[in-house]
């Protein structure tokens, strides 16, 4: 009972709540429209951005990184549209060149300024691409809910238009919604999350938080609102127990832990939610009784 | 330096042959997904033979790699979700399992998610195998094993494999096996992935499943064509890769995921006016 009332661990759990309650919501579109893996692409894709901002400007400061990291996961999110759109290519081949193009730009520049002596002090990259798992400060819980809350919002703001471009995108054009700017709003939120997620869980971990509480919304509910609803509840009832787990257990970081949560909230709606297997397999068993 | 390169050229044709059918099945991420999950494998391993440099290591990433596979062909079946979302529930999940076993049971012990994630093709000649009285890199002996043996199935199972990617539904009609087929590549793809990672790193590996097939998708539809122009693309790939590494002297298995992709887009921008595949159709 001591840890749940800490002050240490309501700051880190705040966090993290929040974070996974708005990255469920924000999630959700993407894998409703079949492109969950698109932010595990962006997210590789920032890499040669932060080091591209460091030999610009020569500092490790976070704020020029993360405009470095942000600027390269638009062109990337570009690209991978333009490819998609204008030839056969589908999206998952897309995202597997522009992930590995981009990570391996990052990999020959950051060999580059290594073996440079008028670089100094790279060795802070590292860090920054694979996530810390130091505890989350004061600060960085101002950060994160800072950025839910104004992708929220937007998100909110824009809710309708979404919610008719999820489901019919050329019906939305017909209506005179401005498909693209929708289209880059989400990416826009959605890179943000990343980058706000980037010192909590991680960037290859933060993929989970954005697919699997929508996945299971989606085992549970037909609605969108309803969706979004289960999502953003999973993803913060899962971002608090991760995040109790890893205060009470020594060696477990709270990114991982996190993942485990959902992880087991996803099989058990596989297995018991309406849509789930085992209610399923008893709707198939009568009606083969009754016919 | 003529080692690294044709270690370089081995690992690209038998990935990027594999990969002409990973992309025409929209898999490709597949091998993404199992960059991440081999960790798990390792990890286990390593808990085992409490010895980083064991074969055991390599199989355990293997066995995993598979795991990884059937799981996220599981969960697509069942229907509960799409494939690309499995496929993220599956890696990361898997992936977060081996996080926490390495930071609370192996913190003191050097295994690093980097040096799986970046691999360095310049080591792979130093380890080393004697055949027949003649000293090979073992990377080298290895990946042209598994080269030889995806060529032979791609061969053995052309028809079939043709079939289940263009038309999954008359390849069942047929009698073909697609299940089988399908499992069958996945297996090759999985061990190909985990042998090829221990060589040249696994962002360089994704980019040599995907990028060369891809490249030759843009210009062609005929199968036969496609894989002749992958694995032209590939070697391409690797040799242009390889030189500008060398010249510049930065870690080549970025520079050859990066030429990759810029060859990629030269096509992809010279064939917007269908040029490209006019030309190839009149050669």
């Amino acid at each position: 009972m001591d840890i749940l009332t800490s002050y240490s661990f309501l700051v880190v759990a705040l966090g993290t709540v929040i974070l996974a309650a708005a990255a469920g919501i924000i999630g959700s579109v993407s894998v409703l429209k079949g492109q969950s893996l698109i932010g595990d692409a962006v997210g590789h894709a920032t890499f040669p951005g932060v080091v591209l901002a460091f030999m610009l400007t020569g500092v490790m400061e976070t704020s020029i990184l993360i405009i470095g990291a942000v600027s390269l996961g638009i062109i990337a999110f570009l690209l991978i549209n333009m490819m998609t759109e204008r030839s056969k290519i589908s999206l998952d081949s897309a995202l597997a060149i522009v992930l590995s193009g981009f990570f391996g730009l990052g990999m020959a520049l950051k060999s580059y300024i290594q073996g440079n002596p008028n670089f100094n002090g790279t060795q802070g990259i590292d860090d920054f691409i694979f996530g810390q798992a130091a505890y989350i400060l004061k600060s960085d819980v101002y950060l994160i809910s800072l950025i839910s809350v104004i992708s929220l919002i937007l998100f909110l703001i824009f809710y309708q238009q979404i919610k008719i471009y999820v489901f019919d995108p050329v019906y939305a054009r017909t209506i005179g919604i401005n498909v693209k700017l929708i289209n880059v709003l989400i990416l826009i939120m959605t890179i943000l999350l990343i980058a706000a997620g980037l010192k909590s869980v991680g960037a290859v971990l933060i993929v989970n938080i954005l697919i699997a509480p929508a996945v299971i919304g989606m085992l549970w509910s037909n609605k969108f609102s309803s969706v979004l609803a289960v999502a953003a509840c999973a993803g913060a009832l899962s971002a608090f127990s991760g995040t109790y787990i890893s205060t009470a257990l020594t060696g477990i970081a709270t990114g991982p832990a996190i993942i485990l949560s959902l992880s087991i909230c996803v099989i058990i709606s596989m297995l018991a939610a309406p849509k789930g297997i085992v209610l399923k397999k008893y709707r198939m068993k009568k009606l083969g009784e009754s016919l | 330096m003529i080692e690294v390169f044709l270690v370089l050229l081995v690992t690209a044709l038998s990935a990027s042959l594999l990969g002409v059918f990973l992309v025409l099945n929209k898999q490709v991420m597949t091998t993404d997904a199992l960059s991440h999950t081999i960790l798990l494998g390792i990890v286990l391993a390593f808990f085992i033979t409490d010895e980083l440099r064991s074969p055991l290591l390599i199989i355990g990433a293997a066995a995993v790699g598979l795991i990884t596979v059937y799981l996220i062909e599981f969960v697509t079946r069942s229907g509960l979700m799409k494939h690309d979302a499995a496929t993220g529930i599956v890696f990361t999940g898997l992936f977060a399992a081996a996080v926490i076993l390495v930071s609370r049971y192996a913190d003191d012990v050097h295994l690093d998610i980097d040096v799986v994630l970046m691999g360095q093709v310049l080591f792979a000649p130093l380890n080393r195998i004697d055949i027949f009285g003649i000293s090979l890199p073992y990377a080298l002996v290895q990946l042209t094993i598994l080269l030889m043996i995806n060529t032979l199935f791609v061969l053995l199972f052309y028809k079939d494999l043709k079939v289940s990617s263009f038309d999954p539904v008359y390849a069942a009609a047929a009698g073909i096996s697609t299940v089988l087929i399908h499992y069958s590549l996945m297996t090759l793809v999985s061990i190909t992935a985990v042998t090829a990672f221990d060589a040249v790193g696994s962002i360089l590996v994704i980019s040599f499943f995907a990028a060369p097939a891809a490249t030759a998708y843009l210009v062609t539809k005929r199968l036969s064509h496609m894989i002749w122009l992958t694995l032209s693309t590939a070697a391409f790939n690797s040799l242009a890769g390889c030189a500008l590494g060398y010249f510049t002297d930065t870690s080549i298995a970025g520079s050859v995921a990066f030429i990759s992709l810029l060859t990629f887009f030269i096509v992809f921008i010279f064939n917007s006016t269908r040029l490209l595949s006019k030309v190839y159709k009149k050669a």
